[in-house]
C-alpha cells in the first residue's frame, strides 16, 4: 500500500509536476465534454484540421507581438470558416477541401517558424511541453477551459440537438448557423486552450478518444459524457504520474492509455447489455 | 544575375533533393487524382501519421524505414476495418482514433530511445540530407507505383467509379482497393522523406483537386495532376536555398497557392467562371 501511495505522490514533490498534473486535469475536463459532441456531429476530423492550422497564427503572432494564443485562435478558426466557403463554392469534396486548407496552412507556419527567428520551439508546439508550464500558461488555460466546459455544459442541450438532427433543430427553431459557428468558436478555443500540454497532434486523440469510449459503453448522453470525462481525467492523471516514473514523453503516454482503455471498452461492450429502455437519448 | 539562379545546381545535394523531390511529388500526384474524388482525403493524412511507430521502431532496430513504415500502415488499415466492423462509431472517428493512437505510440518509443530516431526528420522531412540508400528506396517505390498505375489507371478508374459495371467485365473491386492502398501507403512512405509526416495529406490531395477544377477528363485531370505534383515539389526545393525555410513547408505552400488561383480563376469551374458562366445564362434568359 505505501508503494503505491509514494509512486503517486513522489512525483507531486516537484512543482512542475504539480503545474502539469493540474493542467492535464484542465485540458481532460474541457477536451472530454467537447469529444461526446465531435463524435455525434461526425467533426473528428475538424479538430484534425483545426489543430494543424494554428500554426502560422503562432508564428505570425510572434512577428506582431500579441499574445500567441490570439493568433493561435484566429487561425484556427479561419481554417475552419475557409473550409465551409470553399466547400460552397466549389465542385471539391469536402474532405479534400479540408486537407488541402489545413495542409496549407501547416506548411506556412513551418515556413514562417524556419525563415522568421522566433523563440517559438517548433517541436513544443507539435508535440507539448507539459512538463515546462509557466504560470501564465497555466491561467490562460485555466480560464478558456472552464469557460468553455461551462458553455457547453449550460447550452448542452441545444448543442446536442444540433449534433443529432441540425434540420430537426432548426424546425425547432435553434438558431443552427450560431450554434455552427459557436461550436467552431468553442472548438479552436478548446485546442488553443490543450496546445501547450498536448500539442498540435495528440490533441486531436483527447478530443476523440474520450467520447468515442462513452459512446461504446452508454447510450444516454448524459452517461456518455460521464464516462467520457471519467475516462479522460483517468488517463490524464495516470499517463502524467506513470511518466514521471518511466522517463517517457507526458502528452504520448497519455493518449497511449486512452487507446489502451478504447480497446478495454470495445471488448466489454459486448458484455453489456443496454436494455432499450434507458436509451432516451433525447 | 543567371549565375545566382544557377547556384543551386552547383551542389550534388541539392539536385539530388530537386529530382527526387519531383519524382515523389508526381507518384502521389497520380494516387491524388483517385483519392481526391473518392472522398478519402484524410485517410492519405491517416496513413501519414500511422506510420511513425514503424519509422522509429525501424531506426532502433536498423532496419531499412520503409519495411518498419510499410507494416505499421498495414496494421493502421487492419485496426481501422476492425474496429469499424465491431462498433458503430462513424467512420472519421475511427480513423482519427486510430491515427493519433499509432501517432501517440511513436512518439512514446521515441521518448524512450531518444538518441536513435530523428523525429524532427520523420514529422518535417529530411529531403536535404537524404543518404544514398534513401534515394534508392525511394525511386523504387515511385518506380513500382508509376509503372502499376499507368498500366492499369482504366482498370482503377472503373473499379473505383463503377463498381457495377467493373463487377460485369470481371474486375474484382477487392483486390483492387488492397493493390491501391498498398501503393498509397508505399507512396506516403516516399513522401515521408520529402516533406514529413504532417504534410504527407497535402503531396497526395492537392494535385488531384487542382486539376479536378481545371478538366472534366479523367486522362487530362492525371496529366494536369502529375505535372503540377513534379513542378511543385522541384520549384519548392529549389525556392527553400535562397529562402533558408523548410522545403517540405514551400512545396505545400506553392500547391495551395496553385489551388487557390485555380479556385478563383479557373476557366469552368473557378469562382470568377462559375459567375460569368450564370450570367451569360442571365442574359440569354432575359435577352
Amino acid at each position: 500500500m505505501d508503494n503505491i501511495l509514494q509512486f503517486i505522490t513522489e512525483p507531486l514533490a516537484h512543482e512542475f509536476m504539480q503545474r502539469a498534473l493540474l493542467m492535464s486535469l484542465l485540458i481532460a475536463c474541457v477536451c472530454s465534454i467537447f469529444s461526446c459532441f465531435l463524435v455525434l456531429k461526425g467533426w473528428s476530423l475538424m479538430g484534425d484540421a483545426v489543430s494543424h492550422a494554428v500554426l502560422p497564427g503562432i508564428a505570425l503572432a510572434f512577428v506582431a507581438g500579441i499574445p500567441l494564443t490570439v493568433g493561435a485562435f484566429v487561425a484556427g478558426l479561419f481554417c475552419a470558416v475557409s473550409t465551409g466557403y470553399l466547400k460552397e463554392n466549389s465542385r471539391v469534396k469536402e474532405d479534400a477541401v479540408m486537407g488541402i486548407i489545413f495542409s496549407g496552412m501547416f506548411a506556412l507556419g513551418l515556413v514562417l517558424l524556419t525563415h522568421i527567428e522566433t523563440d517559438v520551439h517548433l517541436l513544443h508546439v507539435l508535440f507539448g511541453n507539459i512538463l515546462g508550464i509557466s504560470t501564465e500558461d497555466l491561467v490562460s488555460a485555466g480560464i478558456i477551459a472552464i469557460l468553455t466546459s461551462l458553455i457547453m455544459f449550460i447550452k448542452r442541450k441545444d448543442l446536442m440537438l444540433f449534433c443529432f438532427d441540425p434540420s430537426y433543430a432548426s424546425v425547432v427553431g435553434l438558431p443552427v448557423k450560431f450554434l455552427h459557428f459557436g461550436m467552431l468558436i468553442l472548438l479552436s478555443l478548446t485546442i488553443v486552450a490543450s496546445l501547450q500540454a498536448a500539442g498540435i497532434i495528440l490533441v486531436i486523440a483527447m478530443l476523440i478518444a474520450p467520447g468515442a469510449i462513452g459512446f461504446l459503453l452508454s447510450k444516454s448522453f448524459d452517461r456518455m459524457m460521464m464516462i467520457a470525462l471519467g475516462v479522460s481525467v483517468f488517463s490524464c492523471v495516470g499517463g502524467t504520474i506513470t511518466s514521471y516514473h518511466l522517463d517517457a514523453a507526458t502528452a504520448p503516454l497519455i493518449v497511449v492509455i486512452q487507446a489502451v482503455l478504447f480497446l478495454m471498452a470495445m471488448l466489454a461492450q459486448r458484455f453489456i447489455r443496454i436494455s432499450p429502455k434507458s436509451s432516451a437519448a433525447t | 544575375m543567371i549565375e545566382y539562379l544557377l547556384e543551386p545546381f552547383q551542389y550534388h545535394y541539392m539536385v539530388t533533393a530537386m529530382w527526387v523531390c519531383s519524382l515523389v511529388g508526381v507518384t502521389c500526384a497520380f494516387l491524388s487524382a483517385y483519392l481526391m474524388l473518392k472522398g478519402w482525403s484524410l485517410m492519405g493524412d491517416a496513413l501519414g501519421h500511422s506510420i511513425f511507430p514503424g519509422v522509429a521502431l525501424a531506426y532502433i532496430l536498423n532496419l531499412p524505414y520503409a519495411i518498419g513504415a510499410f507494416f505499421a500502415g498495414l496494421m493502421a488499415a487492419m485496426s481501422m476495418t476492425i474496429i469499424k466492423q465491431k462498433t458503430k462509431l462513424r467512420e472519421d472517428t475511427v480513423i482519427g482514433l486510430v491515427f493519433t493512437s499509432f501517432f501517440a505510440v511513436g512518439l512514446l518509443i521515441t521518448s524512450i530511445h531518444p538518441t536513435s530516431v530523428n523525429v524532427q526528420g520523420i514529422i518535417l522531412g529530411n529531403i536535404l540530407a537524404i543518404s544514398e540508400e534513401d534515394v534508392v528506396q525511394v525511386v523504387i517505390i515511385s518506380a513500382i507505383c508509376l509503372l502499376i498505375m499507368a498500366l492499369k489507371w482504366k482498370d482503377f478508374l472503373v473499379v473505383f467509379f463503377d463498381e457495377a459495371h467493373a463487377r460485369s467485365i470481371g474486375i474484382s473491386a477487392a483486390t483492387y482497393k488492397v493493390i491501391f492502398f498498398t501503393l498509397l501507403s508505399a507512396a506516403t512512405v516516399a513522401a515521408l522523406q520529402t516533406v514529413g509526416a504532417c504534410l504527407v495529406i497535402a503531396l497526395v490531395v492537392t494535385p488531384g483537386a487542382t486539376a479536378y477544377l481545371l478538366t472534366d477528363r479523367f486522362g487530362k485531370l492525371i496529366i494536369i495532376s502529375m505535372l503540377i505534383g513534379g513542378v511543385t515539389s522541384g520549384l519548392g526545393v529549389y525556392i527553400s536555398y535562397f529562402m533558408n525555410a523548410n522545403p517540405g513547408g514551400l512545396i505545400v505552400v506553392i500547391q495551395t497557392v496553385i489551388f487557390l488561383a485555380a479556385f478563383l480563376f479557373a476557366p469552368k469551374h473557378g469562382l470568377l467562371g462559375a459567375r460569368r458562366t450564370i450570367r451569360a445564362q442571365k442574359e440569354i434568359i432575359h435577352g
